[in-house]
């Protein structure tokens, strides 16, 4: 990082003894040097971009004099209603935003999304810590430490079906009133998170579920102006009626299904991939295991299959080091690292950052300790490693409170290729993209920061995606024409 | 060898087959951490073989400390608020290590939140102090007679109101609640926001400011308080001052190089009874909410005293919540015209704000030549100027408990201490207003920064490296600095030894 900074150094020591216009160099060289600096933005642009800063500048000037409504300072729960009224909220929404490439499958619509599935036939609950769901001809035949009841008729049984569901409506969303309460620290926030992947899983896996989730999924990101996405997947075994189990490469088969149909009725829409993401919670035997998939799902559909990664929560999952020797082995497979998701400096999750980079990951999942590393970020510039920041998740999982104080700002203003994503944005109520790059652009950039910077983080999320060289040319055709669509047809009255 | 090194060969041996992992990747792997820790703050320290005993001693109780939190972090004190967790420190062996430390200097502290409120409130029993109780706000003045100043109920003698409350001990713990934002049992300061706790903050300092503008009191504050720094190991202090008027019984009142003198007279007479302490500068400060008739009065006020009392003036500083006071480029013309004559010390970028006017000071403190920056909080968020810091060796005065009471980071572990350390930024660090939280002078700031800041790995090297900085960055004219390198030096072979023949911090089972 050093030698990148001595560069601004030099023509800062250049300049002449005028006060004002060393000064003057010296926050513009900042500017420039961050990322989305070196953007010139078209006449056309211009205008979209005074409309923006003009609301932006009202929004924090009036946090500024207001610090006890400073919306980013306090928790994503205690604001997000607030959201959808922001004017910058509205014109970031309707921005073509490019790539999403740091998703997790199991979380991405919603609570009412998945109550809804609560209505359908065939579904089995048991009302078990955690609560769980099977869909099923028959009364299941797996373990529930009670007992296995229709969903129909637990529904009925009760006087108010309203307050069952809104009890109900509660296993799907980490979202509360007082969240300070609820999530003291980061061990409750990761055990009630676990709960939802638990019960939102049987509802899910069910296969004609989990093909029409995924559809309603894409069309979710697209109406958010996404127009590409990654999504990281367990690739869960899933289930029919009968109690029938399929393996991974069924699940992979219906991801292909799913894009291929969802690619025929949008033809506008870049495209999609996944990235096989296993628990990280296990021992050399079974990554074994998730390696001879990985190849084995790579080759029947190379152009769906990104590449690998391992997941859950890293304080309490296994270091990339235990697993070294077989990753290196596997340099077939592109890997999309999750690495240093952590608050802890100098432990084994930190050092996660090391491994991923060692081991020639093409993106970094969070890199949220990345800042402690300056060697580390060299690196990670040399090496053009996309580092994919989730903003809303590091606040709602606990590393970091005030999002003036995440990381993000320091990557944006040593230009790091950042990408923007959400993470797991269905477990707390956010939209797949805008929630974040809202609250990335106003709560975390500098004030000063504007479209270029959105503009550079869009054109980013397709440059650092796993498309294929041959077709990121077209991917950004795509991408260009939706983005000149928006620059074209921006009024700023209509927000 | 290394002791860390082996640290974690030992720990890479019990969990992991190294045998299986190429012996190119872990060279690769090595030589990127050990960049790391040589870059850092203190990574090209070398350790003398006690010293490394004592390291040793030091790094087992730090990861019995911490370890536990690894896998229950909800019991992780640094990740929530100072008050929640200040009361057990003590018992941390790190901590009881840290304050036999020689700490060298005290760098930024603001003179009337120094003292501990345990102590305030002895110096109420003073005679002839009368109170005035208004609202939620404390008045003292000392005087003969019943005060003849503004009073929104009544002034009452201390002594009095003390009898008749019928219970003293109440009284007193009462009184202490005026003296610091800390209180047992009190509000969770998460929730209230930067300009509430500012105001709490500005209360606090005009209540105890009314109690120490008494000269009999001011003389008595700043030997304890010099006594209780001693008693920290520190053996030398630069003040942030506004230089008030003191004033005697009979309301005569005294002219602002008075209280230098009172500083310098008191001092000498502390050093007499302890020769190995150092002393005291003075850094003359005006609020930065002023006019600029008022900061040039101050500038002009500093030049002055600096001529008649070289050795006690260090420079200028502005003081204030930085967010809402105006930024330095408002006295721009005034500071440009002082910089060649007097040295700024000047806060910049105590801001959790970015591209903001507080942000942009840092641009200011850097241009106006500052020889130290107050915070720098915000710098962090600025590659070039980080770069500039550098190159011009200004030091950064970093005040995390500060940063936490006042309401800019609520997890220390966010705090941007950590990327200078790694950076090996020049970082002294210091406490700010120890005594408005009842903190240890800055013992407790060095057990936070090392054991919730820094990296797991980080040892004595980071601790002696800041201990170091803080003598090097001082405004010590040369001849003095090498005395208390030399001090330093003997002081700190003295807690070396001592470490190693502590019985009690041998075994790591007895705690």
């Amino acid at each position: 990082m050093w030698h990148i900074i001595f560069i601004l150094l030099f023509t800062y020591a250049k300049c002449d003894d005028n006060y004002n216009e060393r000064r003057r160099e010296l926050v513009e060289r900042e500017l420039r040097s961050a990322l989305g600096g070196n953007t010139t933005l078209s006449d056309k642009e211009n205008v979209v971009n005074n409309c923006l800063m003009r609301h932006k500048f009202d929004e924090l000037d009036y946090a500024f004099d207001h610090p006890n409504e400073f919306n980013f300072s306090h928790h994503f729960f205690s604001y997000k209603n607030r959201i959808p009224t922001s004017k910058v909220y509205k014109i970031i929404k309707s921005m073509p935003k490019g790539a999403l490439l740091h998703i997790h499958d199991m979380a991405i619509m919603g609570a009412d999304y998945l109550l809804n599935i609560t209505y359908q036939e065939h579904l089995y609950v048991c009302f078990d810590k955690p609560v769980r769901f099977l869909f099923s001809s028959n009364v299941p035949n797996v373990t529930c430490g009670v007992q296995w009841q229709l969903m129909s008729e637990a529904r009925a049984a009760v006087d108010n079906v309203t307050e069952f569901d809104a009890q109900l409506r509660k296993l799907f969303t980490l979202v509360c009133d007082d969240p300070d309460k609820a999530y003291p620290s980061i061990k409750e926030t990761w055990t009630r998170f676990m709960q939802y992947f638990n019960s939102a899983h049987g509802l899910l896996t069910y296969r004609p579920n989990w093909e029409q989730y995924f559809y309603d999924a894409l069309t979710f990101f697209k109406n958010d102006n996404v127009g590409y996405v990654e999504v990281r997947s367990i690739l869960p075994n899933l289930y029919e009626l009968d109690g029938t189990e399929y393996d991974t490469l069924i699940t992979a088969k219906a991801y292909r299904k799913i894009i291929r149909r969802f690619m025929k009725d949008h033809p506008d829409f870049i495209g999609a991939k996944f990235i096989y993401a296993p628990s990280r919670k296990v021992n050399r035997d079974v990554l074994a295991q998730y390696l001879v998939s990985a190849r084995r799902i790579k080759k029947e559909m190379p152009e769906l299959f990104a590449g690998f990664d391992l997941v859950g929560q890293e304080d309490a999952g296994n270091p990339l080091i235990e697993f070294v020797p077989q990753l290196l082995e596997a340099e077939d497979l592109n890997f999309f690292f999750h690495a240093g998701e952590t608050n802890w400096f100098g432990t084994l999750t930190d050092e996660n950052l090391v491994d991923a980079i060692l081991l020639g990951s093409k993106r970094i999942g969070h890199g949220y300790a990345l800042a402690k590393h300056p060697v580390l970020m060299q690196e990670v510039m040399a090496k053009d490693i996309g580092v994919e920041v989730n903003v809303l998740s590091n606040a709602v999982l606990s590393l970091v409170r005030d999002v003036r104080n995440h990381p993000l700002n320091i990557f944006l203003s040593l230009n790091l290729p950042v990408v923007l994503s959400s993470d797991d944005p269905g477990a707390w109520g956010a939209d797949p993209l805008s929630d974040d790059f809202y609250v990335a652009f106003v709560g975390v950039a500098s004030k000063l920061s504007d479209l270029k910077l959105l503009k550079t983080l869009a054109l980013n999320s397709i440059k650092y995606s796993a498309i294929e060289p041959e077709n990121k040319a077209e991917a950004l055709q795509k991408f260009t024409r939706q983005w000149n669509d928006f620059v074209d047809n921006f009024d700023c009255s209509s927000y | 060898m290394n002791t860390l090194a082996a640290y974690t060969t030992v720990c890479l041996l019990i969990t992991l087959d190294a045998r299986l992992i190429p012996d190119n990747y872990s060279k690769e792997r090595r030589a990127l951490l050990d960049e790391e820790t040589f870059t850092a703050v203190g990574g090209k320290l070398h350790l003398n073989e006690d010293e490394t005993i004592v390291n040793d001693i030091l790094m087992k109780w730090k990861m019995k400390e911490l370890n536990p939190s690894y896998t229950n972090p909800q019991h992780f004190n640094f990740s929530k608020h100072y008050f929640s967790y200040k009361n057990d420190i003590e018992n941390s062996k790190v901590y009881q290590i840290i304050r036999r430390m020689p700490k060298g200097a005290v760098l930024h502290v603001h003179s009337s939140l120094m003292l501990h409120p345990d102590v305030l409130v002895k110096l109420t029993y003073e005679k002839h102090l009368y109170a005035c109780f208004a609202d939620d706000d404390l008045r003292f003045y000392f005087s003969e007679a019943t005060p003849d100043r503004p009073c929104l109920s009544k002034w009452a003698l201390v002594s009095d109101l003390r009898k008749s409350s019928g219970d003293p001990v109440a009284f007193d713990s009462q009184l202490k609640n005026y003296f610091t934002l800390y209180k047992e049992d009190g509000e969770d300061y998460n929730f209230v926001d930067i300009n509430t706790v500012w105001q709490r903050f500005n209360k606090v300092y005009y209540t105890i400011k009314s109690l120490i503008a008494y000269r009999p009191a001011r003389e008595k504050y700043w030997t304890e308080t010099l006594k209780q720094f001693y008693k920290d190991n520190v053996m030398y202090i630069e003040v942030r001052t506004g230089l008030q008027d003191l004033y005697e019984l009979d309301g005569s009142r005294h002219d602002k190089k008075y209280l230098v003198e009172v500083y310098k007279n008191v001092t000498a007479k502390f050093i007499k009874k302890h020769p190995d302490f150092i002393g005291v500068k003075l850094i003359v400060t005006k609020h930065r909410a002023l006019s600029i008739e008022h900061v040039l009065e101050a500038l002009n006020l500093t030049r002055r005293l600096k001529a008649e009392m070289p050795d006690m003036i260090a420079g200028f500083d502005l003081v204030g919540q930085e967010d809402i006071g105006r930024p330095l480029t408002d006295f721009l013309p005034i500071l440009s015209e002082a910089k060649d004559e007097i040295n700024f010390y000047l806060h910049a970028g105590e801001t959790a704000w970015l591209g903001t006017s507080a942000d942009e000071n840092l641009v200011d403190a850097i241009l106006l030549g500052s020889k130290r920056i107050g915070h720098g909080y915000a710098l962090t968020k600025h590659p070039s100027l980080m770069s500039a810091v550098m190159k011009k060796d200004i030091a950064l005065e970093v005040n995390v408990i500060s940063n936490v009471v006042l309401s800019l980071v609520h997890d220390v572990r966010n705090h941007p201490l950590a990327s200078y350390i790694a950076l090996g930024l020049p970082v002294v660090l210091s406490s700010d207003d120890p005594g408005a939280w009842s903190a240890e002078p800055v013992s407790h700031d060095f057990f936070v920064a090392f054991m919730g800041v820094a990296s797991k790995h980080a040892d004595l090297r980071l601790l002696k490296q800041l201990a170091l900085n803080s003598i090097t960055y001082s405004a010590l004219e040369d001849e003095s600095k090498t005395r208390l390198f030399e001090v330093f030096n003997k002081r700190w072979d003295t807690f070396v030894r001592d470490v190693i023949s502590d019985e009690c911090l041998l075994d790591t089972s007895v705690s």
